[in-house]
């Protein structure tokens, strides 16, 4: 099969432009341009209609130097080894880059749950744990919820893991619902972690918080907690979007004193989708949904969907603008980024920024493994904590290697990933 | 074994009743014997034929004169003879044998008075129904007659109550007990000396409930199956009504002009709603009231000709819901009122000018109405049933390759089934295969929210008004007060969606959404759903649809009706011996029922060139092109053929990168799955927006170009000359990739057909003249008429655009010219178009305001003229944009349409032309 472009040889791409500035040895490249483990597997199951069929799983750890390897487990009709492979490596820069003790890997069966039963679905998570059982653990490697899985596909897996293992391991997997294993402060994970790391990055530029406004593309869980965690720092956010369903479009809610996001929830369905009619009733502007780059304001947050600063808007970035957090996975174009990077905003790149999901998920393993669970104050102060050491750590790379932001993350976490197998003798 | 003891005894009991009946009816005994001795020759009794022929004319030529009339038999000479006929009988028969037929024939013969009344076609319904009284007392169970009386009973009965139909006679004389009738009598109303019956819905819900009564595994599975309290107004209850107000003349109105009908509708309407009943109707719905009490109620047609146009035509009358709250005689008003107005609806311009196309004017339309309890409960100041649907025995929708057209397909809403009958637009029902329960066609969290449905259609008690109210409102305000409430609703949470547990409800954490998994995992609903499907697709012979609704506890069946009869579901015959040069594709696996008609553009995104090209980016923008496509092309008019999976987000070298939004306007989706090493992939379905194709009518068809039969003419969708940079200039670059095919254009003048049929699994993209009706099936009349209005919408249309032309002052207003695109230009436009027109302006800011105030008076008066038309509000016809000569030049916007590659706007006559000519 020919195949136009593969996204492993993509993050390959990557990682070789960070080991060209980090200057890594031959050997070490060799070491993490391909993953330490494959496991391809068969699960057979039984259908409703007694007829068995064979589905095709996978595991790929593609570095654990620095602790246990994490990363979902897809269900997806076309999923590809590349894929998993491509993913599984960027799991490994993720985790180093908000420095947990982490390593990389991701998982996933070819199937589509649109075609399989409930029931099918539970004997395919219990097959799939009975194909790698002595290879993850909470020791080893552990599994997270990801496209197509969700909390109760999570609960089926430990409960095979444990049944195989004859004990309670609940840090054999995360995504696990609250009270069964579950971390609190999981929902505000992501959007707090946005603002904590926006706050160093005003810190650092030496603009006060409380003197900004910012512009948020979205309105899912992601910028609902970053706008308020920004309002209460004393930030202003004079807009948010959303994508209306009935007109299949989105729009732009704009308050010049500061939206308010509890007002707008409360008229927000279930698709969050902000009413028009009834936010123009409270005092917000309805403008067309990409009006939101165009604000006069200090920072935008894009918080909804890859690929919304193109080549063809960001020239609408106001002069004012001095920050821009990608709350949302790569929300910025590669052209896009290129006038970014001239007009010299300080990027605060998506893997960094939305980090605060997986450091939750880290934590969430490290309450299971000592059965012993944290207020939700305390997790958020720990991920407070960690996120805010994490960005230093990057920007003060960017700074003494004039990097831009994002290669600097970039080569921060290879380098840590690459000193963990030298100290470790692997290279 | 039989004892000695018995024969003796069972002798002794036929002795009995013969020396019984021979002393109190002589003629029931002798007329007993002549059956005897008929059923004992027929058997070859020897004796009995001998002594048969002692009847007989022929026996007695010989001895009797010609001219004299034969001897009648004296009454002692009968009754010794029926001694003999006993004897032989004795001889040949058991007494039990014996006994069973004349007790048989004793009942034959007291039901002989209800044979003649429903037989002689004098009899009123009135009359029937009090025979029928008479013969319930007496207690006899149809099946204790013989044969041939028990089936001319019953299908005299279903003649004269429910249809003249024999398909459907056919079906209901053995699901139909006489017995059955006893209490449908005393539901109907009808006028003296009526002759009047049920009407279609009335008598396929009546039928339907029997069979399903009937059936040993339904009554396993669900007990009984119910039907709500209904009332029944026999199809003449509407000359009835004319005839007690003099008001016969409004027959002739349907002979008027279609829009002289129009205008005088609304005021139809009044008369009839201020017209009186005749007091037997009066004294029916009165007491029809009384049993209703103060439960809400429907007042529904139900049309004599349903049963010959199907349900095509039963849409164009009028359903009614009343709230039937207060005293009586305020209830008793409103239902009058109800049916007044569903009476005049009859009258209304939409079903006359239907008939009047069918040729059908002349018949004298007859309604029954039918007055049925709302199933449902009383929840705060709202009366509305848990749930409620329509279930189909073919599913015309799979969303997986699992299903199979006969797992059915199952619409399933929270409130009235209004919601699940009707497709809404901004809301979904939930949908569901009996046949294949674990499959649902939302799987993740973020589907299955946005596929919830969102209102409910309820009765609101205080305003005695059919309301629709937010599902969230309801849910969250009275939530656990509905019946099944835990069968309706999931919990939804930053964990995922959940079955309720008690404790979630209570400490009302998470969002409530509707999505039924409670009723299908919970409960036999899916179960039983299958079985009604299954047995009355059985007993009735043909694939059916119906309505449903429950209170929470209990299913209730609305209605029944052949599945043929709706929309979707009719078969269209894909010819066999096309010449392979008119076949664009065809399809032998997944396919539908349906047709696409007269499609005028294909957008092909070519599979390999499509994957050979070099980054996400540019396969993003192949998706972004095909968004502009779907804005540019004229709606429903096109086509999308593409690889793989249309909507991939992941990996979207599998598919296009698409939203729904970006292919909304296209008649149909098409999936290529070509072979790929020795594997073929594995395509959507669908299934990343699959309801709202289902809503929306888009068809979608995988095609397997490499199996064996398949046509795929890759040679046309490569080499047909193609558009793309004439119609979407900013993605140029794409040419190849994507390639936007003018069928027309490439053909000769054809367009393109895709022909559905499931049950043959045959589809094929057809390429023919346009209009062209010799493939389109004969009961396909409907869609016939439509499109033959479509045309003639277009046709009026344009025939205006060129009045506004021609009367436009060129020179006064400064226009250079005008042109005519669209809807209207294609001659697709339907009854709500408007008549999009270009004007190629030149003038000072007056001429301006002059034109545009002209223009705003033509439009108001168009609408004007199509609302008599059509009966369509539009608050103006003409959508004008005025372009300058700047705007041609940079091709800006429509003016790009003027001398435009494909869909040019064509250009009209002025009145006075200008020294410089249009700039065509």
């Amino acid at each position: 099969m020919k195949s136009s472009f593969n996204p492993f040889e993509m993050a390959q791409q990557q990682f070789d432009k960070a080991a060209d500035v980090l200057e890594l040895d031959q050997a070490t490249r060799e070491l993490l341009r391909n993953p330490l483990r494959e496991y391809h597997f068969n699960i057979p199951v039984r259908m409703d209609d007694g007829k068995f069929r064979v589905f095709r799983g996978f595991r790929i750890q593609h570095n654990d130097s620095r602790g246990p390897c994490k990363g979902g487990i897809r269900f997806h009709p076309q999923e590809t080894v590349d894929t998993v492979k491509a993913l599984s490596m960027w799991m490994t820069w993720k985790c180093a880059v908000v420095d947990i003790p982490l390593g990389g890997a991701k998982g996933g069966v070819i199937c589509d749950p649109h075609n399989l039963s409930a029931r099918e679905q539970e004997a395919i998570c219990r097959g799939w744990v009975r194909q790698v059982a002595r290879n993850v653990g909470p020791i080893n490697d552990v599994p997270a919820p990801d496209v197509m899985t969700n909390p109760q596909h999570m609960l089926w897996m430990l409960d095979e893991f444990e049944t195989i293992h004859g004990g309670r391991y609940p840090g054999f997997i995360t995504g696990k619902p609250v009270g069964m294993g579950g971390s609190l402060g999981r929902t505000e994970a992501t959007g707090y972690g946005v603002v904590y790391t926006l706050r160093e990055a005003l810190k650092l530029i030496g603009v006060d918080i409380q003197k900004t406004s910012a512009a948020v593309q979205g309105f899912g869980n992601v910028s609902q907690y970053a706008v308020r965690l920004y309002q209460q720092l004393g930030g202003k956010v004079v807009c948010v979007s959303s994508w209306d369903q009935s007109d299949q479009t989105s729009y732009t809610f704009r308050k010049e004193e500061g939206v308010d996001v509890d007002a707008l929830l409360a008229i927000t369905d279930h698709f969050g989708g902000i009413d028009k009619a009834k936010a123009a009733g409270l005092g917000y502007e309805v403008l067309p949904g990409g009006a939101w780059i165009e604000q006069d304001v200090d920072i935008l947050i894009p918080a909804a969907l890859e690929n919304q600063v193109t080549g063809d808007n960001v020239g609408k970035i106001a002069p004012r603008v001095k920050v821009i957090a990608e709350g949302a996975n790569g929300p910025v174009t590669p052209e896009a980024d290129k006038v970014i990077k001239q007009k010299g905003i300080f990027v605060i790149p998506d893997f960094l920024a939305n980090a605060g999901g997986v450091t939750c998920s880290y934590f969430e393993q490290v309450q299971c493994n000592m059965n012993y669970y944290w207020t939700q104050a305390e997790t958020l102060q720990k991920l407070d904590e960690k996120m805010t050491a994490a960005f230093h750590a990057v920007a003060e790379l960017a700074k003494k290697r004039k990097l831009y932001m994002r290669d600097a993350a970039y080569v921060i976490s290879v380098s840590r990933v690459a000193k963990a197998c030298r100290d470790r003798g692997w290279v | 074994m039989r004892t000695d003891a018995a024969a003796v005894q069972e002798r002794r009991e036929l002795d009995v009743i013969i020396g019984f009946l021979r002393k109190i009816d002589q003629h029931l005994l002798v007329r007993i014997a002549r059956r005897l001795i008929n059923y004992l020759s027929w058997s070859g009794v020897r004796e009995a034929q001998d002594l048969l022929q002692f009847f007989s004319p022929s026996r007695r030529t010989g001895e009797e004169s010609e001219n004299l009339p034969s001897e009648t038999k004296k009454g002692p000479e009968l009754l010794r003879m029926t001694d003999q006929i006993f004897q032989i009988a004795r001889e040949h028969m058991t007494p039990d044998e014996i006994l069973r037929n004349v007790q048989k024939w004793i009942k034959d013969d007291k039901s002989g008075f209800l044979v003649e009344a429903v037989e002689n076609q004098g009899t009123s319904l009135s009359e029937i129904t009090q025979f029928l009284e008479r013969y319930e007392d007496m207690a006899i169970d149809d099946r204790e007659l013989s044969r041939g009386i028990q089936v001319g009973l019953r299908v005299s009965l279903v003649r004269r109550f429910l249809t003249e139909e024999l398909d459907f006679i056919d079906v209901a004389k053995n699901a139909i007990a006489v017995g059955d009738f006893y209490d449908l009598v005393r539901h109907v109303i009808s006028p003296p000396s009526s002759h009047g019956k049920l009407g279609g819905k009335g008598a396929g819900l009546f039928l339907a409930a029997r069979i399903l009564r009937r059936s040993p595994e339904v009554a396993q599975e669900l007990g009984t199956i119910r039907t709500p309290k209904t009332w029944y107004v026999t199809s003449d209850g509407v000359l009835d009504f004319l005839q007690y107000n003099n008001l016969e003349d409004v027959y002739n109105r349907k002979y008027l002009q279609i829009d002289q009908v129009r205008e005088e509708y609304p005021h139809l309407v009044q008369v009839f709603k201020s017209s009186h009943f005749s007091p037997e109707i009066v004294r029916g719905l009165s007491l029809a009231m009384d049993d209703f009490e103060e439960r809400p109620i429907i007042v529904r047609s139900s049309s004599l000709l349903e049963d010959r146009l199907g349900s095509a035509f039963s849409g164009k009358y009028k359903s009614l819901f009343l709230a039937n709250q207060g005293t009586k005689r305020e209830r008793l008003l409103a239902v009058m009122d109800a049916i007044a107005e569903v009476y005049a609806s009859v009258f209304g311009p939409d079903p006359i000018e239907y008939r009047s196309e069918k040729g059908l004017l002349d018949v004298h339309e007859e309604m029954g109405i039918l007055i049925q309890e709302v199933v449902g409960t009383k929840v705060g100041k709202y009366f509305f049933p848990s749930w409620a649907g329509v279930a189909f025995s073919n599913n015309e929708f799979r969303w997986s390759p699992r299903i199979r057209r006969e797992d059915g397909l199952v619409r399933l809403v929270p409130g009235l089934g209004t919601r699940a009958v009707d497709r809404v637009g901004d809301d979904y029902p939930v949908l569901m295969a009996p046949g294949q329960p674990g499959l649902r066609v939302n799987v993740t969290k973020e589907e299955v929210i946005r596929y919830a449905p969102r209102y409910l259609d309820v009765i609101n008690l205080e305003s005695r008004k059919f309301e629709t109210v937010a599902a969230s409102d309801l849910l969250k305000e009275c939530g656990p007060d509905i019946p099944g409430f835990r069968q309706i609703v999931s919990v939804c949470d930053q964990d995922g969606i959940h079955r309720p547990l008690l404790l979630d409800l209570m400490e009302n954490s998470g969002q409530l959404i509707v999505t039924f998994d409670g009723l299908v995992s919970g409960t036999p609903f899916l179960q039983q759903m299958k079985t009604i499907l299954r047995v009355l697709r059985e007993k009735m012979g043909c694939p059916v649809d119906i309505e449903f609704a429950s209170d929470g506890k209990e299913l209730y069946l609305l209605q029944c009706r052949p599945q043929s009869f709706s929309d979707d579901a009719i078969p269209v015959p894909v010819p066999r011996d096309l010449p392979p040069e008119r076949i664009l594709f065809s399809a032998h696996k997944y396919v539908s029922n349906g047709r696409v008609p007269d499609l005028t553009h294909v957008v092909y995104v070519d599979p390999d060139r499509y994957a050979a090209l070099p980054d996400a980016e540019a396969l993003r923008r192949v998706g972004r092109a095909v968004s502009r496509l779907n804005k540019v092309l004229p709606k429903r008019k096109f086509i999308l053929i593409g690889p793989g999976r249309w909507g991939s987000r992941g990996d979207i070298r599998l598919g296009v990168n698409v939203t729904y939004s970006d292919i909304n306007n296209t008649a149909a989706l098409v999936e290529v799955a070509r072979k790929k090493g020795n594997y073929v992939p594995d395509l959507s379905f669908g299934t990343h927006f699959f309801q709202d194709l289902v809503e929306a009518s888009i068809r979608y068809l995988p095609l397997f170009p490499d199996e064996e039969g398949n046509v795929f003419n890759e040679g046309f969708l490569r080499n047909a000359p193609d558009l793309l940079a004439s119609l979407v200039p900013e993605f140029a670059d794409l040419e190849g990739v994507i390639r936007a095919i003018d069928v027309p254009a490439a053909t000769g003048g054809q367009v393109l057909r895709l022909l559905l049929n499931a049950e043959q699994e045959e589809a094929a993209a057809v390429f023919g003249p346009p209009g062209e009706l010799a493939d389109r099936p004969g009961h396909d009349a409907r869609r016939r008429t439509l499109e033959a209005q479509g045309d003639d919408h277009a046709r009026w249309r344009l025939r205006m655009a060129e009045r506004v032309a021609a009367e436009a002052d060129a020179d006064r207003f400064g226009i250079r010219g005008i042109y005519v695109f669209g809807s209207t230009k294609n001659g697709t436009a339907g009854p709500d178009a408007d008549i999009d027109l270009l004007v190629h302006f030149r003038g000072t800011p007056e001429m301006r305001h002059d034109l545009d105030l002209w223009l705003e008076g033509w439009s108001l008066c168009l609408a004007e003229a199509n609302f008599l038309r059509t009966g369509l509000r539009l608050e103006g016809l003409l959508d004008v944009e005025i372009v300058s000569d700047d705007d041609i030049r940079k091709q800006a916007g429509h003016a790009g349409k003027i001398g435009a590659v494909t869909d040019a706007a064509r250009p009209l006559l002025l009145k006075k032309r200008s020294p410089g000519q249009p700039e065509v």
